[in-house]
C-alpha cells in the first residue's frame, strides 16, 4: 500500500467520531478484562516464557512436526490438503465443493450449495468468501460479527472481534434494512435474530467451515475454540467440513494444549477459558473432514528475520494494547491483519508492499507487553523497517522501507552531521544560531504544520551553549554519606490464591460466575430432581444422548436431533474446577448434539468426575480416542456487539449441571 | 573510595536542554559519585535504527563503542530510550558481526539508565531534594518496559521532600514521541499527545515528571503548541532541586 493512501485512511479514522468512541471502549474494556483473567494465573510469566519456547521449537522443526501432525490428522480419517498458496487453497477447496455438489445432486438439498462458515483467519486471507461467490455458491459467516460485516459488505476490522469499528445503533440500522426487522438498539434482541436467521443455515448447509486455533501434532487433535457455538455447528452439522489451517499453529502435545489454551482465551477475550474449546479427531459417522494447510508466505518467513512473528497465536491481545491501533481500527491497515502483528507479517502473508505498515508505529512496546507468547513485536517491526521481510524482489527493498524521502534524508544527513563531536559542535552552533532567527524571543518555536512536528507540537530552540560547551565549567564536588542508602527491599509475599474447600466448591463457583447453575444432588434424588427441573420449565421433550436418556426418569426423550426441543440433556466424562467447565466426548451416535441444539443444556456429572485443572482433562485417555470432544464453560455468549456480553446465541443459553455428590460413597 | 562513573549525555540533552545534564551530574555529586564525559560522543544512532537505516545507526554506533571503550566504568544516561539503544539495540544491529558484537555485549555491560544507576547499583533510595507541591510522572516506553525500571524512580521521587505525588491517568501510555514517528505519522502522534496532556490536566499536577528525553521534548512541545502552564521536567531537575 502507498504510504500517502494509509496516512488519509488514519485521518479519516480519527475524524470518525462514533469509530473512535468504539475504539476507546474496545481497548479500556480488553485491557481491564485481560488484566483479570491473568490475575488467576499467577505464574503467567512462566507460562508465556514456556508459550514462547515450545513456539520456537516448533518453528525450528517445522517440517517434522508437520509431518508428525499429517500422519496422525490422516490416520484419523481426515482428508489432508497442503496448499503452496491462497490460489491453490481456494481450488481445492473449489473441488471439495464440486464433489459435494455431486453428492448433494443425489438428495434433495437446495440449490445453490450453502456453505456455513464459522471464523477463520485463513479464510479471509485467502479471500476464500469471494472466490466462493464468484463460484455461485452461498456462504454465510456464522460468527454474529462476521455475519455483522457481511451483511455490510466489508472485511473484519479485528481479528477476534470483527465487528469492532460498529456501534448498536449501526448494527441496528443494518438489521433493518437488511433482514427487514423494526429498528432495535437492543443488543439480546439484535443476538436472538441473528441467531434465528443463522440456525436455518446451519441445519440447510451441505459444508461447513472453520478455522483450527491448534493443530495437536502428537495426536492429530484439531481445536478450535469458539464462544458463540457457531463453531460447533459448523463442524458437527454439515455432512461436509473443511477446516482452515495455517500450517504453523501447531503445539507438540496435549499437555501443551492446555498451557497455550490457558493463554488464548485469557489474551483474546478475558476468560479463562472459551465456551466451546472443541477437540476434533475424527469424522462423525456420515461425515467426511477434510484439513486444508496453507504455507502462502509462512515457509519464507520461518526462514527470515521475522520468524518469531511465526510464534502468533492470533488472540488478538497486541491489536487491543496498541495505541496507534485505538486511533486508526482494522481497516486503516488495508490488511485482513491489522495491528502490530500485521504489521510485521502482512507483507510475508498479503502483499509486500504492505511492509510500510510497519513504520505506524511509536515502538512503545505494549505489544510485547500484552503477547502471551512474549513475540519482541517492536523488534520484528524494527526489521520490516530495516528491509528484513521476505520479499518477492530482494534488490527492490532498501533500508527505511516506507519512510517518506524527506524523513529519510533528514536522518541521513543527521547522521552524517553526528559523525564526528567536532561536525556535531559544529551543527549544534549553526542550529542554535538559526534557531534564533526563525524564533528570536520565545523558547520554542512554531514550526509549519507540513513538517509533521509543527502538528500539534512546539519545537525547543537548540541551546545556544550546549551541555558539551558547558562541561568544563562544572564544578564537581563530590559528596559523602549525605544519600541515604537503600534499605533492604522487603518483597510482599505474593497474593494468596482464594482457597476452596473442595473441587466441588470451587466448580461451583466458576459455573456460577459465567452464569451456569449447578444443582447438587444425591444419587438416589437425581430422577425427582430431573422431573421437578423439568416440570418447572413446562419441558415434556428432551434431546438425549445415551448417557443422558439414562438418567430421565419417565420423560419421552428424542435421541435424533431435533432442533424444535427445548432442552437436552448428556452425561459428562469430566469436570474441571478451576474453570467450571464439564469435558464431554462424541461416542456412538449423535452425542454432543443434545448439549449444542437446545436452548437449555442439562448436564449430569459427579464429584469423583471432578479434576482440579484443564491439563488434568485433557489427560483423560478417553480424550484421544473420541472422534470429537468439547470442553464447555458456562451458556453460549458473545460480545461482538459493543463488547457487550450477551449469553445466549447459537448455543444453549442456559447451562444446568446436575452434580451427583458420590463423595461419600468413594 | 569514589566511584567514577562515564556519562552519555545523550544528543537531545546536549542540545536543547543543557541544564538537565548539569543537574544529573550534581545528584550523582551528591550522590558520592564523580563524573567523566568523553567529549567525544555524539548520538548514539537510535533515530536512524528506529527508521531502519541500520548502516547510519551501525556507523554512529561504532563511533560510541569506539569513544566509550577507552573510558572505564558504568556508563550513565539520563534517558530511557538511549539506554535501551546502547544496552539492546547495539546487540540487535550488529548480531551478524561477530566482531562488532562482541564489544557491543561489553559496552551494554556497562550501562545504567540515570535512577536504575543510583538505586540498584549505588542503593540510594533518597537523594536529598524538596519541590513544594504535585508532581505526576509518566513511565516512559523504553524506560518502562524496555529496561523494567519503574520503581526506581518512583521511589526518588517519593523521598524528595514536600513533593506530594499524584499518579497520572492512563500512566503508562505513550506520548506519541516515537522519533521519526512524531514526523512520519504526526497524526497518530499528535491524538496520543492530547490524549497524555488531557490525562495530566486530570491530576491537577502543575509539573509532569519523566526520566527520557524525547518525551520531555514532546510533551513540552505539545503544552507549548495548547497554550498550557504545566511544564515537563527531567527526574534530574527535580532530585537537584533543594
Amino acid at each position: 500500500m502507498n504510504p500517502q493512501t494509509f496516512r488519509d485512511r488514519i485521518r479519516e479514522s480519527i475524524r470518525d467520531v462514533n469509530l473512535q468512541l468504539a475504539l476507546d471502549n474496545n481497548a479500556t474494556r480488553r485491557k481491564d478484562g485481560r488484566e483479570a483473567a491473568f490475575a488467576s494465573l499467577p505464574d503467567y510469566q512462566e507460562r508465556r516464557k514456556r508459550a514462547h519456547a515450545i513456539k520456537a521449537d516448533i518453528v525450528d522443526h517445522l517440517d517434522e512436526t508437520l509431518e508428525q501432525f499429517i500422519r496422525r490428522v490422516s490416520a484419523n480419517g481426515i482428508q489432508v490438503h497442503r496448499a503452496a498458496d491462497a490460489e491453490e487453497a481456494i481450488r481445492i477447496f473449489m473441488d471439495i465443493v464440486h464433489s459435494s455438489e455431486a453428492d448433494a445432486l443425489h438428495g434433495t438439498k437446495v440449490n445453490p450449495l450453502l456453505i456455513a462458515k464459522s471464523k477463520s483467519m485463513v479464510s479471509e486471507e485467502i479471500d476464500l468468501n469471494h472466490s466462493l461467490e464468484a463460484a455461485g455458491c452461498h456462504i454465510v459467516e456464522t460468527d454474529l460479527g462476521e455475519y455483522i460485516v457481511q451483511l455490510r459488505g466489508e472485511r473484519p476490522s479485528h481479528i477476534i472481534t470483527p465487528a469492532v469499528h460498529l456501534r448498536r445503533r449501526d448494527v441496528g440500522r443494518l438489521f433493518e434494512e437488511k433482514l427487514g426487522i423494526p429498528y432495535t438498539e437492543d443488543i439480546p434482541e439484535l443476538t436472538r435474530v441473528a441467531r434465528k436467521v443463522l440456525r436455518e443455515v446451519f441445519l440447510n448447509a451441505q459444508i461447513g467451515v472453520s478455522g483450527v486455533n491448534f493443530g495437536v501434532a502428537e495426536t492429530g487433535t484439531l481445536c478450535i475454540v469458539t464462544n458463540e457455538g457457531n463453531g460447533r455447528m459448523c463442524t458437527t452439522l454439515p455432512p461436509v467440513h473443511v477446516a482452515l489451517m495455517g500450517m504453523e499453529r501447531l503445539v507438540p502435545t496435549l499437555d501443551d494444549l492446555a498451557l497455550f489454551l490457558s493463554l488464548l482465551p485469557r489474551s483474546a477475550t478475558g476468560q479463562k477459558l472459551s465456551v466451546y474449546t472443541n477437540l476434533i479427531h475424527s469424522p462423525l459417522p456420515g461425515q467426511t473432514r477434510h484439513l486444508i494447510l496453507l504455507d502462502n508466505g509462512r515457509s519464507a518467513l520461518r526462514v527470515s528475520p521475522l520468524a518469531e512473528s511465526l510464534y502468533c497465536i492470533r488472540c488478538g491481545a497486541c491489536l487491543n494494547a496498541c495505541p496507534v491501533f485505538r486511533e486508526t481500527g482494522g481497516h486503516a491497515y488495508g490488511s485482513i491483519y491489522p495491528g502490530p502483528i500485521g504489521s510485521v507479517i502482512s507483507c510475508a502473508l498479503v502483499d509486500p508492499a504492505l511492509a510500510s505498515l510497519a513504520q505506524a508505529s511509536s515502538l512503545c512496546g505494549a505489544c510485547k507487553d500484552a503477547c502471551p507468547v512474549d513475540i519482541d513485536l517492536p523488534q520484528m517491526l524494527l526489521r520490516v523497517r530495516s528491509g528484513m521481510s521476505p520479499q518477492i524482489a530482494p534488490h527492490k527493498i532498501k533500508e527505511g522501507v516506507g519512510i517518506p524521502f524527506a524523513v529519510k534524508m533528514g536522518l541521513k544527513g543527521f547522521s552524517i552531521a553526528a559523525g564526528t563531536s567536532r561536525m556535531f559542535a559544529f551543527f549544534q552552533t549553526l542550529g542554535g544560531l538559526l534557531c534564533r532567527v526563525y524564533s528570536p524571543r520565545g523558547a520554542t518555536m512554531r514550526l509549519p504544520a507540513w513538517t509533521g512536528w509543527g502538528l500539534g507540537r512546539d519545537f525547543p530552540r537548540i541551546a545556544l551553549h550546549p551541555f558539551r560547551t558547558r562541561w568544563g565549567k562544572i564544578r564537581q564536588v563530590v559528596e559523602t554519606g549525605s544519600a541515604q542508602l537503600a534499605e533492604k527491599q522487603v518483597f510482599a509475599e505474593p497474593a494468596a490464591q482464594p482457597l476452596y474447600k473442595s473441587l466441588a466448591d470451587q466448580f461451583i463457583t466458576e459455573l456460577a460466575a459465567l452464569g451456569g447453575q449447578t444443582h447438587l444432588v444425591s444419587e438416589n434424588e437425581l430422577p425427582d430432581r430431573l422431573t421437578e427441573f423439568l416440570k418447572a420449565k413446562s419441558i415434556e421433550q428432551v434431546l438425549a444422548d445415551e448417557c443422558g436418556a439414562g438418567f430421565l426418569n419417565g420423560i419421552p426423550a428424542i435421541m435424533k436431533p431435533d432442533p424444535s426441543v427445548k432442552a437436552g440433556i448428556t452425561g459428562a466424562l469430566a469436570g474441571i474446577s478451576e474453570t467450571g467447565s464439564i469435558l464431554l466426548t462424541s461416542g456412538a451416535g449423535e452425542t454432543l448434539t443434545a448439549s449444542l441444539l437446545p436452548e437449555i443444556h442439562m448436564a449430569v456429572l459427579r464429584i469423583s468426575q471432578l479434576v482440579p485443572t484443564l491439563e488434568d482433562a485433557l489427560r483423560n485417555p478417553a480424550v484421544r480416542v473420541a472422534a470429537s470432544a468439547v470442553i464447555i464453560t458456562g451458556p453460549s455468549r458473545t460480545a461482538d456487539i459493543e463488547m457487550t456480553l450477551t449469553i445466549g446465541v447459537h448455543g444453549p443459553g442456559e447451562l444446568h449441571v446436575f452434580l451427583i455428590d458420590d463423595s461419600k460413597a468413594v | 573510595m569514589t566511584e567514577t562513573v562515564q556519562l552519555f549525555i545523550t544528543c537531545l540533552i546536549d542540545s536543547f536542554f543543557p541544564q538537565v545534564g548539569e543537574a544529573m551530574v550534581h545528584v550523582l555529586n551528591r550522590a558520592g559519585v564523580r563524573v567523566e564525559f568523553p567529549s567525544a560522543q555524539t548520538c548514539c544512532g537510535q533515530p536512524a535504527f528506529n527508521a531502519g537505516l541500520r548502516s547510519e545507526a551501525m556507523a554512529l554506533g561504532r563511533h560510541t563503542i569506539r569513544v566509550f571503550e577507552k573510558t572505564a566504568g558504568p556508563i550513565v544516561i539520563p534517558s530511557g530510550s538511549c539506554a535501551v539503544m546502547l544496552r539492546q539495540g547495539y546487540l540487535e544491529l550488529f548480531k551478524d558481526d561477530p566482531a562488532w558484537l562482541r564489544r557491543a555485549r561489553g559496552l551494554a555491560e556497562r550501562v545504567y539508565e540515570f535512577t536504575e544507576y543510583l538505586v540498584d547499583v549505588l542503593g540510594v533510595n533518597e537523594i536529598p531534594a524538596s519541590w513544594a507541591g504535585k508532581l505526576a510522572y509518566h513511565p516512559s516506553c523504553h524506560l518502562l518496559r524496555g529496561l523494567g525500571v519503574d520503581r526506581q524512580p518512583r521511589a526518588l521521587l517519593a523521598a524528595v521532600k514536600d513533593a506530594r505525588i499524584v499518579e497520572l491517568p492512563e500512566g503508562e501510555d505513550c506520548c506519541g514521541f516515537g522519533g521519526v514517528f512524531s514526523v512520519e505519522h504526526p497524526e497518530l502522534s499528535a491524538e496520543f499527545l492530547k490524549r497524555k496532556i488531557a490525562n495530566l490536566e486530570k491530576t491537577g499536577s502543575p509539573t509532569l515528571v519523566v526520566a527520557d528525553t524525547g518525551c520531555l521534548m514532546h510533551i513540552q512541545g505539545g503544552l507549548s503548541h495548547q497554550g498550557k502552564s504545566q511544564r515537563v521536567m527531567h527526574i534530574a531537575e527535580i532530585l537537584n532541586h533543594q
